[in-house]
């Protein structure tokens, strides 16, 4: 999977999750900017996520998340 | 109407619906969440649960792992919150590191916890009458020894199971300690998919998102039979329900049931039903077919589990179900909305959705060898409490067929009253009764007053009162059976004033002339203590309209006081007429 594709995928889950459905997000974007990304919605979003590109990500790697770059970056790491 | 859920759902869908959340009117249900798991995916999916059910949810969330600070402290948030379910959810993460840790014998450690978890018990109920809801431990997957593990005595695998028995044995013998059995969901999932180690690593969730909604649903299911929802009657369908094939059609012989292996699931299905019915649960039949045909295989096919008998209503013609619905709901006397209709056909069942959206209507799969799993899955027949009288009630319901045909041979009311030879025990609440009485007072909705759901402790401390309180119960019997105890009415008096704050009656005894004794003795205790006036009140309900001139049938007037709730009556003690009944009062039943 192309990042490209990457990044629609999860801009498609978050939008879902969020129930925004013209959220727009980019490497940059952080919690505080999307409304409703609490540490609850946080938890679901990564079990979203999870479901929706077929990965596991590690407690440590899901603590280490601040941005959507870090979740796009590990997205791809896991999808070469 | 508090509704059962007919389906199980998902955590995103339920966590999305809760975002958008309007509360209904209804009444409040204010649950404390607790526990040394967190609560925060939890609530959420309890609040749209509640409010699905018709009642209002306020939630109070203690703070991580403060069961025991919040149960001591009499001035904690907890008490301040005034609740009416405590549930306690305890993880077996925190366990398994207790265990580990553990500094004596290890057999000790499963009941030197279960001994903590009972005090923390006795500290609540010392506090509040809400109920507990103690969950049960998640049995956990790792074995040291393997399978010889189950032979060694001091494993975390047989400490948790021997927690768990504990907490069992001991939520028998302490009253208002009801159990959210986590791990029969635990192990209805698939512990590998309960058990979430991540999850509790990034945010202290008792187990996965995915199980979660089964989880709060338990908890929800636990909550209306405390607030009284309980199903009281299954209604159901004959031909490929209870047996395959048309009956009509095919001939006693030629219908499915039997040993054979396409049949033995119908057998298995009447067995489950039976179960319940041995329960306390009614069952009645309703079904397009000629009424004797359908009885003839109730009589006469070897391979029927359920008989004759354990049917209290049989309705069998070519009407449509939703009227004989409504029929059997006349003859049984309870309300659509503690009734479940199970039959194969969709389109019967999208008829009585659709006409009578009261009453339970579960999807049936195709495949009869999952009835029982489908039906079972949903936990429709949770109770807040049980007694033998649950277990006789469908005997009672047979007795009443018996007096309905009595009554046939009579022209006159009084003559036919009078050949049921009815003899009733009046007498001041007593210890032994109490669980009964608590009992009555959660689940009437019909001949109820004032809806005044007094819990058992508070009904103890009533039946301590002698000052104020006259708190009494009726039990009757009989040529034909025993009623029970079918009455309770709380009289409190101050000055020259004798207010009836609960009159309730189950509506099996009605025109019997109870409610009449019972007025009777309201006003025989007004003037022994000297009262002027005996006040009431009648507190409107979706429910209770039958009692609607319950106070004007005895001569009451209205009158307002300074409370606003319903419409209050009072009658002058001296202007009371004592009703005749046809009922001999006994001091005991020997």
């Amino acid at each position: 999977m192309s990042t490209a594709e990457i990044h629609a995928r999860l801009t498609q889950v978050m939008r879902e999750h969020f129930e925004s459905p013209l959220l727009v997000v980019d490497a940059s974007t952080t919690a505080e900017q999307v409304e409703g990304w609490d540490s609850v919605a946080h938890v679901g979003l990564i079990v979203a996520v999870e479901k929706a590109f077929g990965v596991r990500f590690t407690t440590k790697e899901v603590k280490s998340l601040d941005t959507v770059g870090d979740l796009l970056a590990l997205l791809e790491r896991r999808s070469a | 109407m508090l509704k059962l859920a007919t389906e199980r759902q998902d955590y995103f869908v339920l966590s999305r619906k809760a975002k958008r959340l309007s509360l209904p009117d209804g009444p409040e249900f204010r649950v404390a969440l607790m526990g040394d798991v967190s609560t925060q995916h939890l609530a959420p999916l309890l609040q749209v649960l509640i409010t699905d059910s018709g009642l209002r949810p306020v939630l109070y969330e203690a703070g991580f792992d403060t069961v025991e600070l919040e149960a001591l402290n009499p001035d904690s948030a907890l008490y301040a919150f005034t609740p009416q379910l405590i549930v306690i959810l305890q993880g077996t993460y925190k366990l398994r590191a207790a265990y580990c840790d553990y500094p004596g014998d290890r057999r000790q450690f499963a009941s030197d916890r279960a001994a903590a978890i009972e005090a923390t018990w006795k500290a609540i109920r010392s506090r509040t009458g809400a109920p507990i809801l103690q969950s049960t431990f998640v049995l956990p997957y790792e074995r040291p020894f393997g399978n010889y593990g189950l032979l060694m005595s001091d494993t975390l695998h047989g400490a948790v199971t021997e927690l768990n028995q504990q907490i069992h044995r001991r939520a028998r013998a302490n009253e208002g300690v009801l159990l959210n059995d986590v791990d029969y969901l635990a192990a209805w999932h698939g512990r590998s998919q309960f058990i979430d180690e991540k999850l509790w690593a990034l945010s202290k969730s008792l187990c996965s998102l995915q199980a979660l909604p089964d989880v709060a649903q338990n908890i929800v299911d636990i909550g209306l039979a405390c607030q009284g929802r309980a199903v009281k009657c299954v209604v159901l369908d004959l031909d490929n329900t209870l047996w395959g094939g048309v009956i009509g059609d095919d001939g006693i012989d030629g219908i499915e049931l039997g040993d054979s292996d396409s049949s033995g699931a119908f057998r298995a299905f009447q067995q489950y039903l039976r179960e319940l019915n041995r329960r306390g649960i009614l069952l009645a039949v309703c079904s397009k077919n000629d009424e004797a045909v359908a009885r003839h295989a109730f009589r006469e096919h070897p391979g029927m589990v359920l008989k004759d008998e354990d049917i209290s209503v049989f309705v069998a013609n070519w009407e449509d179900k939703a009227s004989n619905i409504r029929r059997i709901r006349d003859k049984l006397n309870i309300g659509l909305d503690s009734m479940v209709f199970l039959d194969d056909n969709p389109f019967e069942r999208n008829l009585v959705r659709e006409l009578l959206p009261e009453v339970l209507v579960p999807e049936l799969p195709e495949d009869p060898a999952l009835y029982v799993r489908a039906v079972s899955e949903l936990n429709l027949f949770e109770s807040a409490s049980y007694s033998t009288l649950d277990a006789e009630r469908s005997g009672k319901y047979r007795q009443q067929e018996l007096r309905d045909q009595e009554r046939t041979q009579f022209t006159d009311l009084d003559g036919y009253l009078t050949s049921l030879e009815t003899r009733a025990r009046v007498a001041r609440f007593e210890r032994s009764d109490l669980q009964r009485i608590a009992q009555l007072l959660q689940r009437s909705n019909q001949f109820n007053l004032t809806t005044r759901r007094h819990p058992e402790a508070e009904c103890a401390s009533m039946m301590q009162d002698d000052e104020r309180c006259f708190p009494f119960t009726t039990t009757v019997r009989d040529r034909f059976g025993d009623f029970g105890l079918i009455n309770v009415v709380i009289l409190r008096h101050a000055d020259s004033v004798v207010e009836i704050d609960t009159f309730v009656m189950s509506c099996r005894v009605l025109q019997r002339g109870v409610e009449q004794l019972a007025m009777n003795k309201v006003f025989r205790y007004a003037a022994d203590v000297g009262a002027r006036y005996v006040v009431g009140r009648y507190i409107p309900t979706a429910k209770n309209g039958m009692v609607r001139d319950f106070f004007e049938r005895f001569g009451f007037d209205v009158w307002s006081d300074d409370s606003n709730e319903g419409i209050a009556y009072r009658l002058e003690v001296e202007r009371y007429h004592p009703r005749r009944v046809h009922i001999a009062e006994v001091a005991s039943f020997n």
